[in-house]
């Protein structure tokens, strides 16, 4: 609601200044050989409900949560056999095998509880008012714009990713062939950077115009178009219009250009809608070297999952599509020997309530659990805990096991961002919360 | 600042002269077609010219008294005898209306609803569930919001889509809790929102400068409670059980022995009674909703969003919030007075008169369904029975009555990187943008779809005459209000064309891609 200018004003004022900071005077990335990284986020829609994507097999914990879960309760033979972590065995969804296979073979790793946070937090301090936490709780949009902005108190208008890229820029990192942010899943308030723009590609479709030959007409009637991008209608949306328009034109060559010189990947991908946008980011890190690029961020997504009602059989069919999906993009890496260089992590809205609601599905929570996968990560291990499986016990906010996160997003994207190679000083711009944490990295990566 | 606060001054003042002036001759071409591209899903000659034969307020009162034109009903199962999944008829039907439909204005402000009361064939896809949804809104939209309000909440489209049918009071033996997606979503996205607003739609901030929260989670959780105990429609033929199955056509009715009779408070520290009914709970509802100060500048911003301007002053919002919250007669929600409050508002008239310059931030963008349906009323189309004009739409971000959620297609405060509130851009993209000058490709120089034909005659009128062609595209398209830039680039590429035919092409495609004819202003 455009009812929140007057406060973004105010809150925007302390994050677009920390983004506008010079990042000139700040130390320079390593440059040690013409290295590769890239992070993928893949972002799933409508809060999943991470309660039934891995869960502890302790007997205190699973009989727990199957009396509170009731018919939202995975049986064993709905999960993954467990893998046993640091003695204690854990499992996946039964539609997650190449997802637990990856865990196992240490290529996967889990942050248990992780959402954001100003600062850690207690059940005593939430229910005390008073204790800073992310504005509009348990809301979708203000809880995604929290994970995209990573300022859950307030608004920026910039996303974390946006100004990595911003700072990105300032190291004459990237050849200016396209933007560092590209994503198959429209505009992002993530990638939005204070300096930076980002791609949308729909995949598989070029950007470049349609019906355009070398033919005297056809020239001057591109040039018509071309001209009038670089004019002022005086009409501040169009003006962003032709942005979107120009910025359009000036990458469609180059991306089909070197798209166009690559020979097709040997790894099938499944024919879905996820499958399609990993094959189109897996090919534009193909030509990664022909582009130019040697850091990028994408971003995909999936949703569907704002499962209030049926959630059993409509988190069976998601996750049916996220894990091969997933699997066959990190083949593609392997394929490019680029595995090592490329990680892939999620993000969503919020977990669920472990208490199921009426009509077989569960309401808006808070913290829940994701997963860095790559050749850097170490995985095989969880980062954080998971919640103790209780109504109105120590994680909860209220008593319907709405999980109090106990590990931040901030962290788990400082760890992201220092591989990707954030210095320290910097990080406090990317996340302004940080120093709030006595821990900032997690440690599953590098 | 200076600025922009002088000429809204300077356009109220030639505001007073134009209204003036109408009462003794028609409305201009600019500001009788202006008026229809807010009002219409675009003027037509004959649009035209019949507004100039009364008033805008005349014009009005017709249309508030036009029946709704609606979507054909779909089979329940396919031929195969599978539920029917196919929403291409009623897509379809929905773009034939645009064109044909003489219900203009309702179509668009059911349209506009239709982006706030947010259903979506996103979770199941049943094709039949569409058109009685779709007549919930429009045969309410020219009545009272509460009346809007209570045929939602009781649609079983909306039922299913955020779970308030069979959404029962919590059992110790189910272990589950009512569900709370309803009554979260009611307040946040339908009718009051998240924090408490002024008049003018500026967040009313407590005595530290923060917002203040229209209602705690606990409050959602006895919203949730509040709504418990309504399932579907018996299906003919099928005996009713308290949680009947998904069934699409008529009314939510109550299961009294699945609501819960307890006590509730609600926002702003409502107390419902216990012992009331699920429909006596229903109304407490109505009655709190209708009280909520919030609910006027929430609902009126949005609905000037997608009619007039992505950036309506506080100002232009607060008179048409005050209009909802007393129509004169003391009656709050009047949608027939807001409508005329926000398209008769001294803010939208400004750019009625000829040479008014434009305000930077007035306007909004023509999203996908406002473009194609502007496009096939201005090229005077024919869609057919086999007509894929709704695929577009869906290239283009926007599958109708496919919203990827409750949140619609794009958000109400969406800012682009430039800090422009311009929801409608929240879709467009680098990708989108370059599809979309494909689509007017497709339209002029090939098919957009195999099927549905253009006749651009009334464009080929003028010979070689390119600045008359020119001069007949702003009038179509542009409201008469081209800019010196977009004219000489039209022609510039229509002189540049090879025989007058292909000039027509040129000319147009240059002025139906430009972003001045695509942001509605």
């Amino acid at each position: 609601m455009f009812s929140r200018r007057g406060f973004i004003r105010v809150s925007s004022a302390a994050v677009g200044s920390l983004a506008l900071r010079p990042f000139g005077l700040l130390p320079a990335l390593a440059q040690s050989g013409p290295d590769y990284r890239a992070l993928v986020c893949i972002f799933l829609y409508g809060g999943n409900d991470s309660n039934n994507t891995v869960l502890p097999m302790d007997d205190t914990d699973f009989q727990a949560y199957t009396s509170i879960r009731r018919q939202l309760a995975l049986t064993p033979a709905d999960l993954t056999t467990p893998t046993t972590v640091s003695g204690s065995p854990i499992s996946f969804h039964g539609q997650l095998p190449s997802m637990a296979g990856l865990f196992s073979s240490k290529e996967l790793a889990v942050i248990a509880n992780v959402g954001p946070l100003v600062q850690p937090l207690t059940r005593t301090q939430y229910q005390q008012t008073g204790a800073p936490v992310p504005l509009n709780l348990f809301s979708h949009p203000d809880q995604q714009r929290a994970w995209e902005t990573s300022y859950p108190q307030g608004y920026s208008t910039t996303g974390w990713a946006g100004r990595v890229a911003d700072f990105i820029a300032t190291q004459n990192y990237n050849a200016n062939t396209i933007p560092m942010f590209l994503s198959t899943a429209g505009n992002n308030l993530l990638g939005t950077g204070a300096s930076t723009q980002q791609i949308a590609l729909v995949p598989g479709e070029p950007l470049s115009l349609a019906g355009f030959d070398n033919s005297a007409e056809s020239q001057a009637r591109y040039a018509a178009v071309t001209k009038l991008l670089t004019l002022n209608s005086g009409i501040a949306l169009a003006q962003a219009a032709n942005q979107t328009l120009s910025n359009s034109l000036a990458d469609a060559q180059v991306l089909a250009n070197a798209l166009g010189k690559a020979s097709p990947l040997k790894t099938v991908f499944p024919a879905t809608e996820l499958g399609a946008q990993l094959l189109q980011v897996a090919q534009v890190i193909q030509v990664q070297a022909a582009l130019g690029m040697r850091r990028q961020i994408f971003f995909c997504q999936l949703g569907g999952f704002d499962t209030h009602a049926d959630e059993m059989n409509t988190l069976f069919g998601l996750y049916a599509q996220l894990d091969p999906a997933i699997a066959a993009f990190y083949a593609a890496t392997q394929e490019l020997g680029v595995a090592d260089s490329v990680t892939t992590f999620t993000e969503s809205d919020f977990s669920r309530t472990l208490q199921p609601a009426t009509d077989g599905g569960a309401d808006h929570g808070w913290g829940g659990n994701h997963f860095a996968l790559g050749g850097a990560v170490s995985g095989g291990q969880i980062f954080g805990q998971f919640p103790t499986f209780e109504l109105g016990g120590p994680n909860d906010t209220d008593t319907r096991g709405r999980w109090i996160p106990t590990t931040a997003s901030d962290q788990y994207g400082a760890t992201l961002c220092e591989w990707f190679g954030v210095p320290n000083s910097v990080l406090p711009i990317i996340f302004p919360n940080i120093a709030n944490f006595p821990t900032q990295k997690l440690g599953f990566l590098g | 600042m200076t600025r922009v606060r002088l000429s809204i001054v300077l356009l109220l003042w030639t505001f007073g002269v134009a209204s003036h002036a109408a009462a003794q001759t028609s409305l201009s071409n600019q500001a009788a077609a202006r008026f229809l591209d807010q009002a219409t899903w675009g003027s037509t000659p004959a649009s035209v010219a019949a507004l100039q034969k009364t008033t805008m307020e005349g014009w009005l009162t017709v249309q508030y008294q036009t029946p709704s034109s609606t979507l054909p009903a779909q089979p329940i199962n396919d031929p195969d005898g599978q539920p029917n999944l196919d929403f291409t008829p009623v897509q379809r039907a929905f773009f034939q209306n645009t064109l044909a439909g003489q219900d203009q204005l309702r179509q668009r402000v059911a349209f506009a609803l239709s982006e706030i009361w947010v259903i979506s064939g996103f979770s199941d896809r049943l094709a039949y569930a569409v058109p009685p949804y779709w007549s919930v809104l429009s045969n309410n939209a020219f009545g009272n919001y509460r009346d809007i309000i209570k045929a939602v909440t009781l649609s079983p489209g909306m039922g299913r889509y955020l779970n308030m049918a069979n959404s029962n009071q919590a059992t110790a033996a189910a272990g589950s809790s009512p569900n709370e997606n309803y009554g979260r979503e009611l307040m946040q996205v339908l009718t009051i929102g998240l924090n408490h607003l002024n008049q003018d739609g500026s967040l009313a901030l407590d005595a530290h400068g923060n917002p203040i929260a229209n209602y705690t989670n606990d409050q959602v959780t006895d919203m949730a409670r509040l709504l418990t105990g309504w399932t579907y429609p018996t299906q003919p033929g099928v005996a009713p059980v308290n949680n009947n199955p998904n069934y699409f056509i008529g009314q939510l009715y109550a299961v009294e022995s699945d609501h819960d009779t307890g006590s509730k408070t609600i926002f702003g520290g409502v107390q419902v009674p216990a012992g009331q009914t699920a429909e006596q709970d229903l109304n407490s509802l109505l009655d709190a909703l209708m009280a909520q100060k919030s609910m006027a500048p929430f609902v009126c911003a949005q609905l000037i969003q997608h009619l007039v301007t992505s950036n309506p002053s506080p100002a232009y919002i607060s008179r048409v919030s005050a209009v909802f919250q007393n129509d004169g007669t003391g009656v709050v929600g009047n949608m027939q007075k807001v409508i005329s409050a926000i398209l008769l508002d001294p803010e939208a008239r400004a750019g009625d008169q000829a040479g008014a310059a434009p305000v930077s931030g007035f306007g909004h963008f023509r999203e996908p369904v406002l473009f194609l349906a502007n496009l096939l009323r201005g090229l005077n189309a024919t869609l057919t029975p086999t007509s894929g004009i709704q695929v577009a739409s869906s290239d283009l971000g926007q599958d109708l009555f496919f919203a990827p959620s409750i949140f619609n297609f794009f958000s109400p405060s969406y800012q682009t990187p430039s800090g422009v509130v311009a929801p409608e851009l929240q879709i467009y993209s680098t990708a989108t943008a370059s599809l979309r000058t494909d689509v007017v490709n497709d339209i002029l120089y090939g098919s957009i779809d195999g099927t549905t034909t253009f006749d651009l005659s009334p464009f080929q009128q003028f010979g070689a005459n390119n600045t008359d062609l020119v001069n007949y595209i702003s009038a179509a398209f542009l409201h008469s209000t081209m800019s010196s830039d977009l004219r000489a680039a039209c022609l510039s590429a229509a002189n540049a064309a090879t025989s007058p035919g292909r000039a027509v092409q040129a000319a147009l495609y240059v002025a139906l891609t430009s972003a001045e004819y695509q942001v509605i202003h």
